[in-house]
């Protein structure tokens, strides 16, 4: 894992490098951002049901970087959908910025999501059609909201953090995979959304890039002071969250809170031994 | 290659089921034609032999014989001892005895006096013993309340003659008639036609008769065998025209169903073109990859086909058994299937599947190996248009242009109908950059009404090829509908202002004595009466040197109120003081030769009068400008009562009415209206054919819009998903859908009507007005916006299920990465 750990620091960026001491307590810490109570998804039933989560309870701080980690089929996803409102568990609740919504109806759900949560994907994050600018305001467009002052304000200046200004009448096909990863997290971070939900945003970059695209979204929450949990897979992504949740056969393991690469590499390595056995 | 291909098949099938429905529907329109035409073509060629059935030879030509041979014919076969049978028909007034008028103009047709020359079934009462005896058809009989032993009245004025009823007779497939009378009374009336001389040698030498009447008439005189197969052909070669005719359409359908699986190929395709990439990329070649395609696309055009045959048999079937029920069996035979129009249909529908596939399948071997291993670029579907394509499609749309230009100036119908071809394709072939030009100027006012609304417009023009691929199966339908709407509303246009010509009034009740006090308020109060007035005149002696003398007649002087109830003043108003105006009854009855001038003596003198003809047919009377009237009578007394009926009024029950009203005054009633009616019926039923044959082709391609939108749902699977997480409710991505499906509609719609509108205009210039001088372009806007009402919600309904099937999709299962 050190090779890791060595890679990334040898990079020459601009952003916070990984690892940081911990990080001074951000005016929401306390609070929860999330969490789940006996959170449960089985697909399928009978002898051929998959448990994909099994009674997961888990709380997410706001105003902290959090990283879901966990092996192919480990249902980090699935928690991350479930938490997002974008797939309904079988059992449990889940509740974000203290509103319950498992058993909201998908009208009220889908505004809940457009009002309260941002998102960042590993691929097809933009519509092919729509100019990156386009992409960034679709949350608007889709609320019905007027563009106003302080929107056009907020958009310039993400933009002008993402380093986003002059490519954002380019559609993304025009744009490199950084690039249009950075229009998807200006587009999270525009509706100054109370959780930000980050599904292996890396997953299709290459190494310098994965690390500048991780940097900014860890600049999201040190700097704006959002919330981010991120699924990923990769122990360097989840170096630059400040706490990791440790998935494994649908439960959770571990849930290390400002963790050092040992921690978390011993954490994985648990994992797999377990596994194993 | 096999298991690739059989494979896919079964993974693809549901895919494939627009492009099955389109080749479906153009198969079975052709087997359920076949059917339709074999069963009238039976039953109408059966009943052929019938009336004939007595003769050892027929006197006749196929379209009839002149009305002087039948004498000669008749007169030179009984001679020889033979008997004889003149069979014709005519078209009447038919009024009961009540003054009630049946029918404005109906068929009147022969039975024979002689029991061994009648073909008629008589199935209640007897048959006709004497020359005033009549027999009708039980079902014109029935609809006409006219029962055995009633009294009718044939024809009208000095020519009508009475009839009783004596019996009933069954519906025949042949020369069937309302009524049928002995020839002796049919040759009497005006409209006569003389169709053939049947002659029985019976004691006679058959072949001395034939010599003697050879001899005797012009016309051919063949065994009846010879006649009866002759008029055989005719009828089957008229059914033949009509099923060739309907083919036409056929043809229009397989066009459409060509280009809607054309386009789901090429959307198949492109959505596979990874997969193909990879088959390349692990070792099949280039001509395998193309033959596994080609099968492909062989498979499903034999199974569209075997179904279309299947259902094409089942619809006929259903179609004949409806039309024997409503149209007796005696006219509609037993389907006989002919294996030629089978196998046609059948390779038909294959041909056009592969002609369709060719392209799509041809590009699919361009597919390098390499995709394979590219990663899944998002969806990126939009397509340029090439540069060829837009010079070639501009080209043909000038050349089509210039073609309709030329048609126009030299009024030649071909040029005309090769420009509409040329510009049209040059349309379809500027679809890419006109349809997604036209889709966003609609999206302007539609994209205003929200989020899925605009997502909508930007999802229709992302790919223009697909989407002008898509639309252009609409178009086709709609323009055709829209321009043969608008040629035929014009033509009506120039009938009708031709028929106000020669039909000037609607109702004419006329009499030789005076019309009675209060009748005109009848008339006017009559429900269905626009106006009527009476018309001043004075029944007068006329003399001309030739034909010599006329007896008493009437003339009329139509006043201001007169004229004002008559659809074209101009028979009365261009009347000169010195003119006596001639009209069509006259002129008939006096075999066309028409006298220079004309002596009138009325009450109050004698003048001579220059005559003036026309075509109008105001009834029996002559019409002089009221200067004239003044010289002939001191005071004139109302002669006629014109009606003008309301808009829209049932002419059979208005001339019923008025023949109450009529009989009651003494007076004779000549029903115009329902001549006018009885060619405004036969437009409409031209009009309803060709709009519901038309139909098959813009049924085929709304499957085909259903079907883009279904694949292009599968196809935005992760799009879809993504905008759901970001917030597009369940309902807003259903409507968006909707959206999409109602903007490709429109925007077919809106280019076909305006596209056929002006190809009608093309047509009226170079058709209509050659027949009709003054035709004007009359657009038909409400039957027009009904098409494009239909063409549109239909449109929308199509994309219900694609609407539906994407609304479904939770967020999470879109966003897997598989």
């Amino acid at each position: 894992m050190g090779r890791c750990v060595h890679s990334v620091e040898g990079m020459n960026q601009n952003v916070s490098s990984p690892f940081p001491p911990p990080t001074p307590p951000h005016p929401n810490a306390g609070e929860i951002a999330a969490s789940a109570r006996g959170l449960s998804k089985t697909y399928g039933d009978g002898p051929a049901a998959v448990h994909a989560l099994r009674e997961v309870d888990v709380d997410l701080p706001a105003g902290r970087f959090t990283a879901v980690m966990g092996r192919s089929g480990s249902g980090k996803s699935t928690l991350m959908h479930c938490l997002a409102g974008l797939d309904r568990p079988s059992e449990g609740t889940v509740s974000i910025a203290g509103t319950v919504i498992t058993g909201l109806d998908d009208d009220t759900l889908t505004r809940f999501r457009r009002d309260h949560l941002g998102f960042v994907f590993q691929a097809f994050n933009l519509l092919p059609m729509l100019t990156a600018r386009q992409n960034m305001l679709l949350p608007f467009e889709l609320a019905g909201r007027r563009l106003d002052a302080s929107v056009r304000a907020r958009l310039h200046h993400v933009a002008e953090v993402l380093d986003l200004g002059d490519r954002l009448d380019h559609r993304p096909g025009e744009l490199s995979g950084g690039q249009q990863q950075r229009v998807a997290i200006a587009r999270a971070l525009v509706t100054d959304p109370d959780l930000v939900f980050a599904d292996e945003p890396t997953g299709n970059l290459d190494s310098e890039t994965s690390a500048e695209v991780l940097g900014l979204l860890r600049h999201g929450v040190h700097q704006l002071g959002q919330t981010v949990v991120m699924v990923t897979h990769e122990l360097e992504a989840a170096s630059y969250a400040d706490d990791v949740v440790v998935l494994a056969d649908g439960r959770v393991r571990q849930h290390l809170l400002s963790p050092d690469a040992a921690t978390v590499a011993g954490a994985l390595h648990g994992d797999t031994v377990g596994v194993a056995r | 290659m096999r298991t690739v291909l059989l494979a896919s098949l079964r993974v693809h099938t549901r895919r494939y089921v627009a492009a099955v429905l389109a080749v479906t529907l153009a198969v079975a329109f052709v087997v359920a034609t076949d059917a339709l035409s074999s069963s009238a073509r039976a039953g109408l060629t059966a009943g052929v032999a019938g009336p004939y059935s007595s003769a050892d030879l027929v006197v006749g030509e196929s379209y009839g014989i002149e009305a002087e041979e039948v004498d000669r014919a008749v007169a030179a076969a009984e001679e020889q001892g033979a008997s004889t049978a003149t069979i014709g028909s005519a078209f009447e007034a038919l009024v009961a005895a009540d003054g009630r008028q049946l029918d404005g103009e109906t068929s009147i047709g022969t039975v024979s006096l002689d029991p061994d020359h009648r073909w008629q079934d008589v199935v209640s009462g007897r048959a006709p013993e004497t020359v005033d005896e009549a027999i009708v058809d039980e079902n014109a009989a029935r609809s006409r309340a006219v029962q055995v032993g009633d009294v009718v009245t044939i024809g009208t004025g000095s020519s009508a003659v009475d009839v009783e009823v004596v019996g009933l007779s069954a519906p025949a497939a042949y020369l069937s008639a309302t009524v049928y009378v002995p020839w002796e009374t049919l040759r009497a009336l005006p409209s006569v036609y003389p169709d053939s001389v049947l002659v029985t040698a019976g004691a006679g030498d058959p072949e001395t008769v034939q010599q003697a009447v050879d001899e005797a008439v012009a016309a051919p005189v063949v065994p009846r065998e010879t006649f009866v197969d002759e008029r055989q052909t005719e009828v089957s070669q008229g059914v033949d025209v009509i099923s060739y005719l309907v083919l036409v359409f056929a043809a229009i359908a397989a066009f459409v169903a060509v280009l809607v699986v054309a386009n789901t190929f090429t959307i198949l395709f492109a959505q596979r073109s990874r997969d193909l990439a990879l088959l390349r990329a692990v070792g099949a070649g280039r001509r395998q990859l193309r033959r596994s395609v080609r099968l492909e696309a062989l498979a499903i055009g034999v199974l569209a086909s075997a179904i279309g045959l299947l259902v094409g048999a089942l619809v006929g079937v259903g179609v004949v058994a409806l039309a024997r029920a409503l149209a007796g069996s005696e006219r509609i035979g037993a389907i006989s299937w002919s294996p030629s129009w089978w196998i046609a249909a059948f390779v038909g529908g294959v041909v056009t599947t592969m002609l369709a596939a060719w392209w799509p399948t041809r590009a699919v071997t361009r597919v390098s190996p390499l995709a394979a291993l590219r990663p899944e670029a998002a969806t990126d579907a939009r397509s340029r248009v090439g540069r060829v394509r837009i010079a070639l499609g501009l080209a043909l749309a000038l050349v089509g242009i210039a073609f309709l230009a030329m048609g126009i100036s030299t009024t030649t119908a071909q040029l005309t109908i090769a420009g509409c071809f040329t510009t049209f394709t040059g349309v379809l072939a500027l679809g890419p950059v006109v349809v997604p030009a036209v889709i966003r100027l609609l999206g302007l006012a539609i994209g205003r009404t929200g989020a899925p609304a605009r997502l909508a417009v930007d999802n229709a023009v992302r790919n223009p090829r697909r989407t002008a691929a898509t639309t252009a199966s609409l178009l086709v339908g709609v323009t055709l509908t829209s321009a043969v709407l608008t040629v035929m509303a014009s033509g009506r246009g120039a009938i009708e202002a031709e028929q106000d010509v020669q039909y000037p009034v609607d109702l004419v009740l006329s009499t030789t004595s005076e019309v009675p006090d209060g009748l005109v308020g009848r008339v006017t109060s009559t429900p269905g009466v626009d106006a009527a007035a009476a018309v001043p005149g004075v029944t007068v002696t006329a003399t001309a040197e030739t034909p010599g003398d006329l007896g008493d007649v009437s003339v009329v002087a139509p006043d201001a109120a007169a004229v004002a109830a008559t659809r074209d003043g101009g028979v009365a108003t261009d009347i000169a003081a010195g003119e006596v105006l001639m009209t069509s009854p006259y002129i008939n009855d006096l075999g066309g030769l028409v006298p220079e001038t004309l002596t009138l003596a009325g009450p109050a003198g004698m003048i001579e009068l220059d005559v003036v003809t026309s075509s109008a047919d105001v009834g029996e009377t002559l019409v002089v400008a009221p200067e004239t009237l003044e010289q002939l009578v001191d005071t004139p007394r109302p002669q006629a009562i014109w009606a003008l009926a309301e808009e829209g009024a049932d002419a059979d029950e208005l001339g019923g009415d008025l023949g109450l009203v009529a009989r009651e005054g003494g007076m004779e009633l000549a029903n115009q209206l329902e001549r006018r009616a009885w060619v405004t019926t036969q437009l409409d039923v031209v009009v309803g054919a060709v709009v519901g044959l038309l139909g098959i082709a813009v049924l085929i391609a709304l499957a085909g819009i259903g079907n883009t939108l279904g694949l292009s749902v599968l196809e935005r699977g992760r799009e879809n998903a993504l905008v759901r997480a970001l917030g597009l409710t369940r309902g807003q991505l259903r409507r968006s859908l909707g959206v999409e499906g109602l903007l490709l509609a429109l925007t077919a719609t809106v280019m076909g009507v305006a596209l056929g509108v002006v190809y009608g205009w093309t047509g009226v210039r170079t058709i209509v007005e050659v027949a009709t001088p003054d035709a004007q372009l009359v657009i038909p806007v409400g039957q027009v916006a009904a098409v494009a009402a239909v063409a549109t919600a239909a449109g929308v309904i199509a994309c219900i299920l694609p609407a539906r099937r994407a609304g479904r999709v939770p967020p999470a299962a879109g966003l897997v990465v598989d």
